[in-house]
């Protein structure tokens, strides 16, 4: 029995150094103070087998800023324990299967809805983004570029399209950390402007989950930190997705 | 026949808005306006109403005015634009134009706080304005009235289905966008060019996609270049609150730079 658990660590072990492989945590314990645990909501957010497209994969439009910490993160997907998050069309695509509890699900389904941060397209044109989730340390980076037609004032990212990021990222945090699904409040700071096609950092972190309720911190800045963009907080509320019956 | 045609083509001209003729009747709403009078900027000679004047605009471009109904406009949000309308008609109430680019006399006053000239010009060509980058009906569907008497700001907004977040809901960040370019509009109205300094949302309801919501916004105080400002968001039968918020907006100094 005991060599039978040692050959499954040293498997583990040989799956985690495989370069370029993606990175997949092995089904650990499934209770947890509120539903699933963080392993098997990644495992099940995170589709390896799959036809969809990721849009959080590097393209022409990122900048050396941004590919250059691309890569450093994926490095460490391969030896800290980070994860590179896919990322879909469809908010759907990420949580086939499940669906909104009772009374909450839409009443039509159309397939030609969109995540607000997947609408454009067009390389580089709006948000280009990718997010790297720490399952133990609960916490996110997303290095995120604003293209030009996410502009407000001349040359920068309008307000709103940060605020959108930073809820995007506490909402991939949220409910990979515990299955946080709608926001309850933001608040923002905003410090200085980000320059059009140039990189942003955010860094989240789970500061508490109490009372149903994921709380979570946001700082936005450039890449050497010598710049502060804002920062922000945000608070989630906690809801189990259902299974959908099979028809 | 010939001064029949002439008269027949005058009152065309009238209708379509052309120049030298009037601006189409308010009833009209399916043609596409083009504002009249470009070239010249309207400085903050109107009394009263609209200090921060968002409707000027250079001659080189012609606009269209987004913020006007097009057939992806569900009825409520054609009856509540129409009641607007309305409003709009002894003057208390104002529709605000919104356009795709910032080829704005107010990018003229802008540049001031952004020197770097060159940089804005190349990234000026392929610049959008982020709410109305999206096609019609896909994302943003919004349109803007000002109330001259009690100095507030009110949005007729409606979500496409590019604008999901939790699966047939709007995206927390598309909401935030919205009630930024509200308060930001109700501020700018209020004072000239501005910027939003914090943003405070509190989220009371999930807003179903495609619906149609009105953000009521209005300025609290006023401390020196510092606005606070707060708003609300409700169904249009105005039972439902989905969500409110604070902010705080700061007046730009042309003696600082913001980069």
């Amino acid at each position: 029995m005991i060599r039978r658990g040692f050959q499954a660590v040293i498997r583990l072990g040989h799956h985690r150094v495989l370069p370029g492989a993606p990175h997949v945590l092995p089904r650990l314990n499934r209770t947890s103070a509120f539903g699933s645990s963080t392993d098997s909501l990644v495992s099940r957010f995170c589709l390896e087998k799959t036809d969809l497209k990721d849009y959080a994969l590097p393209n022409a439009s990122w900048c050396p800023d941004m590919l250059n910490l691309y890569q450093e993160f994926l490095e460490k997907t391969k030896t800290d324990g980070w994860i590179k998050l896919p990322s879909f069309k469809s908010n759907r695509d990420h949580i086939q299967g499940l669906k909104l509890p009772f009374g909450l699900a839409a009443t039509s389904d159309k397939s030609d809805w969109r995540i607000f941060t997947r609408c454009l397209q067009v390389e580089g044109q709006g948000y280009e983004y990718v997010i790297f989730f720490h399952p133990s340390k609960k916490k996110s980076i997303c290095l995120f570029q604003p293209g030009p037609y996410l502009e407000g004032a001349p040359g920068f990212a309008h307000g709103g399209s940060l605020a959108t990021m930073m809820d995007e990222t506490f909402s991939k945090t949220a409910y990979l950390a515990g299955e946080g699904l709608f926001t309850l409040s933001l608040n923002i700071r905003f410090k200085n402007l980000i320059p059009v096609g140039s990189l942003a950092v955010l860094n989240v972190d789970v500061e508490k989950i109490e009372d149903q309720k994921l709380y979570m911190s946001c700082i936005a800045q450039s890449r050497d930190q010598q710049r502060v963009y804002a920062k922000s907080s945000g608070v989630f509320l906690q809801l189990q997705l259902e299974e959908e019956l099979s028809q | 026949m010939l001064r029949s045609c002439v008269s027949r083509l005058r009152t065309l001209a009238v209708q379509r808005g052309l120049p030298g003729g009037a601006p189409l009747p308010a009833k009209d709403p399916w043609s596409p306006r083009v504002n009249p009078g470009a070239g010249r900027r309207e400085r903050a000679a109107k009394p009263g109403c609209v200090r921060g004047d968002p409707r000027s605009f250079s001659s080189e471009v012609m606009h269209m005015d987004l913020s006007l109904p097009n057939p992806s406009w569900s009825e409520d949000m054609r009856l509540l634009f129409d009641q607007f309308m309305k409003k709009s008609e002894d003057g208390s109430w104002k529709h605000l134009p919104s356009y795709k680019s910032k080829f704005t006399q107010e990018t003229e006053d802008i540049k001031i706080y952004f020197p770097d000239a060159k940089l804005m010009k190349e990234k000026l060509s392929q610049a959008q304005l982020f709410p109305r980058s999206l096609e019609e009906g896909l994302g943003f569907e919004y349109a803007m009235f000002h109330n001259c008497v009690e100095d507030r700001t009110v949005c007729i907004f409606q979500g496409g289905p590019y604008l999901q977040g939790v699966p047939g809901f709007l995206h927390g960040g598309a909401i935030a966008t919205m009630i930024d370019a509200t308060l930001g509009t109700c501020a700018v109205v209020a004072i000239g060019v501005a910027m939003t300094a914090s943003l405070n949302i509190s989220f009371k309801r999930p807003i179903p996609l495609g619906s149609v919501v009105v953000i009521n916004s209005q300025v609290d105080k006023v401390e020196g270049r510092k606005l606070f400002l707060s708003c609300n968001i409700r169904s249009v039968d105005e039972k439902t609150v989905y969500s409110e918020a604070t902010s705080l907006f700061v007046k730009l100094d042309p003696k600082t730079r913001l980069t």
